[in-house]
């Protein structure tokens, strides 16, 4: 009982992080249909910017740092580079950012070396928030998870209660006609970029000083985000959050159980044969949560191409 | 004519190819090598991508499952289970390579576009992170190795005799995939690139049609993954990585998509750089990246593109008026290479342990570093000054450097004889979508 | 072998006789309704032309017959075959072809490779691998011949993307053709074309169609009136006239529904 709930939470948290990164991710696309293929490595730049504060003394400068860093970051990129290859057509604007998710990680490498880096939360924030069943539950885990829920919510007033809001979202249906109205297109599609990569940023502070910081965080981050906006649907942030809670809880489950396919057949008998079979029949779920995202893509492609939310193409 | 000419030029290159070994040293024969096996797989990846349009991020996925068939086998004939000749093996490759390809692709190539690509991601991002665990298949985190089996009267022990195993098999690959451009499945991989709706209208059932194609692709990516077994007579989980996939990626893009031999000119000529820097930088990466965001900003046919461009619209003798601004070009261009060279390394030097160590030693002060044979200070006037003039002359000097070259261009090619009254005539639409 | 005529010689097939029926078909988007009970039937050898207002339509129902879209429910049948609900390959392996408003040609290939991706799949080479194209004797024929008709000629090896639209057009419609179906749906052919070039494409339109059936979207009336035997009226997703050209011209409620629009 315990270990379901404490995965449920731990599950929900890290689908709450998925979502912070992918919600920019899925806006972008849906609204210039660009996919940033570097959103993730802005992810990274967010926890590093995040580390290097801190180690200088401020761990919530860092947290205000990260994601102007982040946006600012995204804007130069939107406006010197994406703009400039508009017209070669999104497969050449997904292989430029490409490139840049390269160039940044090699950046971060250049300067922070190839091998982890102690990115460590304040010890004031180091206590558990409650204890549930005899375990311990971090406090910083609800941090991370009320920091998501108020990302979402400000985005979400953001997008239905202000103008801009109003703006961006016609942008989103019909980019022409809002700058037919005479707003400036450009200058919001600029935004909604540099908007989309300080989220990143800002869960990547969040994320780096709980979970490893290291050169391949973007990577590792990076396909579980691509696999929630396959999921759930290109363009759709409701599809985005409810792929980021499947996958976030889908993996915490999965990794503290140590059952096998040969513990599953032990319950029709055949326990000793699989067991001497082998291989695939002895893997252990826990070893491989990791890849457990990646079946359930698979799963869902199989059974619904289009993703959760997404429409007939 | 081109054709006549194109021919001359490829018997050429085999006939280098083929007397190589003779001259070469041993690590650099390994070089060469390793050339072709990039730039056959940079040529299978592209059948997918510059012609079908399927941009697959991660075809190391076909690649290492290439790499680890063959091992398999070659172990087999090590433990003398049954015999197969060595310079068979790379069918292993090839069998596996499509088996996995039709598999996945028939999943990946449900979805087009940026879908198919993240889908392909997925497929070897899973395989990465299996492949350590499944000890048996993969051999854990070590990975598997052997040894060269002796067939056909050859020990398959030296370099060279796996130099001509190698270009046996990519000079056949690399006909096939050329032949397989003449095909009617080749034709409609073009179609498919330019309108797969449209193609859907015509009769085709495309989704057979992607996965065949794509299948096709990872059957010689898994043959440039056996080769690179043979060679190196061992692999381990790391050839599914990312990097592998984007190292394709963006060496295929840096030579070009577009042309037939453009990667494999992008592939081979960074595979070159990536060994010959490798004693000299350790940010090499670094280096292809910037290279690749460049082309992709400046150049998008890549440098397969710019000869084929050059070959095609060069009027005879026009090569004379580019001599010289080229020249120029390069004047404005090494000096921001140097200035940016310097600056990567010195920050590198900066960075790592030993200089940290030296620094504490000093009491955290910020002692001299060596780079390139010479002594800099680091808070020193002359140290920022080299990056910041290289920077700066290279600043200033290249737009007047575009500037002469775009005139000289426009010498060199006489574009288009003025158009005919009747062609002025008949109305012209911008109707492409 | 000309499809049209081996479908001409069935038993039934009698000229009149239905070739394409559409029974009570809607479809609609969400909570929209686009089309909303159509009865249509087309017969062999018509022409019949199908106009309306803009937003009626008629693009939709373009897409359900070839099928892009699933109807939400109704049928649609093709010589007597149900084909509602069917992928797009498999309507034209039927017989079945269609051209689009937007000009849908293959812009990096050669206006005779187009024809050939188009004509290739009728000679069972849909996938074949290990013969060069240049070898099939019987498609570059074939190839050869259609051009001809589409007098194209002058154009043959030039890049799709850079014909003239109106050539564009042409091709995009010769596509269609070189699959050879019995039923031809053309949307708006004459799109975007100059009065000489619609008059030129209509007597092309007009020859290159001996013997099929063809289903136009046209809002050119003269075009419609000049080519068509037959012709149905769309509007706001129902058909509220269809017959012959003048008795569907004096019809009060297509009258209303084209107040405004100027018949030439």
């Amino acid at each position: 009982m315990e270990y379901i709930v404490v995965s449920i939470l731990n599950g929900v948290v890290h689908g709450l992080l998925l979502f912070m990164v992918s919600a920019g991710l899925t806006l972008i696309f849906g609204m210039m249909g660009v996919l940033n293929f570097a959103h993730a490595w802005f992810y990274m730049l967010g926890a590093y910017v995040g580390f290097t504060l801190t180690r200088l003394g401020g761990f919530w400068i860092g947290l205000l740092l990260a994601p102007i860093i982040a946006g600012l970051a995204g804007a130069l990129v939107e406006r010197y580079m994406l703009r400039r290859v508009h017209h070669y057509g999104h497969a050449h604007e997904l292989l430029l950012t490409f490139g840049l998710a390269f160039i940044i990680e090699e950046i971060i490498k250049l300067f922070y070396g190839d091998a982890l880096v102690s990115y460590q939360m304040p010890d004031y924030m180091r206590f558990a928030a409650f204890t549930i069943f005899e375990t311990n539950y971090p406090f910083y885990r609800l941090f991370m998870g009320a920091v998501a829920i108020g990302m979402f919510v400000f985005l979400y007033l953001l997008l239905t209660r202000t103008r801009v809001g109003i703006i961006v979202r016609a942008a989103t249906y019909r980019p022409s006609t809002v700058e037919a109205l005479g707003h400036n297109l450009p200058l919001v599609f600029m935004g909604v970029f540099a908007g989309g990569s300080a989220l990143a940023g800002l869960a990547g502070a969040v994320a780096g000083a709980f979970y490893p910081t290291g050169p391949n965080m973007a990577v590792d981050f990076g396909t579980l985000v691509f696999v929630v906006v396959v999921v759930g649907g290109l363009g759709s942030v409701v599809g985005a959050l409810i792929a980021s809670l499947m996958i976030g809880l889908f993996i915490s489950f999965s990794v503290g159980l140590n059952v096998s396919i040969a513990d599953l057949l032990g319950l029709f008998g055949l326990g000793n044969w699989a067991n001497d079979i082998g291989g695939l029949f002895t893997l252990q779920l826990s070893t491989i949560a990791n890849s457990m995202p990646f079946l359930l893509m698979l799963l869902v492609l199989l059974i619904r191409p289009a993703g959760l939310m997404g429409d007939r193409q | 004519m081109s054709q006549a000419r194109n021919l001359v030029l490829i018997a050429v290159g085999l006939a280098i190819l083929a007397i190589m070994p003779l001259f070469l040293s041993a690590n650099l024969m390994n070089a060469v090598i390793k050339m072709m096996i990039a730039a056959l797989f940079a040529l299978a990846f592209t059948l997918a991508m510059g012609q079908a349009g399927m941009l697959s991020f991660g075809h190391a996925a076909y690649y290492g499952l290439g790499a680890f068939a063959a091992l398999h086998l070659m172990r087999a004939v090590e433990m003398k289970l049954f015999f197969f000749p060595t310079p068979l093996v790379p069918i292993a490759g090839a069998a596996i390579g499509f088996l996995f390809g039709a598999v996945f692709g028939w999943l990946a190539t449900q979805r087009t576009g940026v879908y198919f690509a993240m889908v392909t991601l997925a497929l070897a991002e899973l395989l990465f992170t299996l492949a350590p665990t499944w000890n048996s298949v993969f051999g854990g985190e070590s990975g598997i190795s052997t040894m060269r089996g002796a067939s056909w009267g050859l020990s398959f022990g030296s370099d060279s005799h796996v130099y001509y195993l190698t270009l046996a098999w990519f000079v056949i690959s690399a006909w096939c995939m050329w032949a397989f451009t003449k095909s009617p499945l080749g034709r409609l991989a073009l179609a498919l690139r330019d309108n797969e709706h449209r193609v859907r209208f015509l009769g085709f059932n495309t989704h057979v049609a992607r996965t065949l194609i794509f299948a096709i692709s990872c059957l010689f990516t898994g043959v440039a993954g056996a080769l690179l077994a043979i060679a190196n007579e061992a692999t381990n989980y790391t050839i599914f990585s990312a990097q592998a996939s984007a190292n394709v990626v963006l060496q295929t893009f840096i030579g070009g998509a577009g042309t037939f031999f453009g990667p494999a000119l992008g592939a081979a000529t960074m595979t070159f750089f990536a060994r010959v820097t490798s004693d000299l930088t350790r940010s090499w990466l670094l280096y292809q990246g910037l290279i690749f965001v460049l082309i992709m900003l400046f150049a998008p046919e890549g440098l397969g593109g710019i000869v084929s461009l050059h070959a095609r619209k060069l009027r005879p003798g026009g090569w004379r008026h580019l001599l010289l601004p080229y020249l120029l070009c390069l004047v404005a261009a090494l000096p921001l290479i140097g200035g940016l060279v310097f600056v990567v390394e010195s920050i590198h030097v900066i960075m790592t342990d030993a200089y940290f160590a030296k620094r504490a030693a000093a009491g955290g002060a910020w002692v001299a570093y060596q780079l390139f044979g010479h002594t800099f200070e680091p808070l020193g006037p002359t140290t920022w000054a080299i990056p910041i003039t290289l920077l700066g002359v290279g600043s200033l000097l290249l737009p007047m450097a575009r500037r002469v070259t775009a005139a000289a261009w426009l010498l060199a090619t006489q574009d288009q004889p003025p158009p005919s009254p009747r062609a002025m005539l008949s109305l012209q639409h911008p109707s492409r979508s | 072998m000309n499809r049209a005529i081996a479908a001409a010689s069935m038993p039934g097939a009698l000229s009149g006789a239905p070739v394409l029926e559409l029974r009570n078909l809607t479809k609609s988007f969400g909570e929209t309704e686009i089309i909303r009970g159509v009865d249509l039937v087309v017969k062999r050898g018509q022409r019949h032309a199908l106009i309306g207002p803009n937003g009626a339509g008629k693009s939709t129902l373009f897409n359900l017959i070839s099928g892009h879209y699933v109807p939400s429910s109704g049928e649609i049948l093709l010589n007597g075959e149900t084909i509602a609900g069917l992928p797009p390959h498999a309507i034209n392996r039927r017989g079945l072809s269609r051209s689009f408003q937007i000009t849908n040609v293959f812009p990096r290939m050669s206006v005779a490779e187009n024809l050939r991706i188009s004509i290739m799949g009728r000679h069972g080479h849909r996938l074949t691998l290990f013969r060069p194209v240049a070898s099939l004797k019987a498609v570059n024929d074939e190839v050869d011949g259609i051009i001809d008709k589409l007098r194209l000629g002058r154009r043959r090896n030039d890049l799709a993307g850079d014909l003239a639209y109106s050539e564009q057009r042409i091709l995009e419609m010769g596509m269609s053709l070189a699959t050879d179906p019995a039923v031809l749906l053309l949307d708006e052919p004459t799109a975007g074309l100059s009065r000489e070039e619609t008059a030129y494409i209509v007597e092309l339109i007009r020859q290159v169609t001996e013997g099929r059936t063809l289903l136009v979207v046209e809002h050119d009336m003269s075009v419609v009136f000049t080519l068509s035997d037959q012709i149905s009226v769309l509007v706001y997703g129902e058909v509220i006239a269809s017959g012959e050209p003048a008795g569907v011209r004096a019809d009060k409620k297509v009258q209303e529904a084209y107040l405004g629009e100027e018949v030439h």
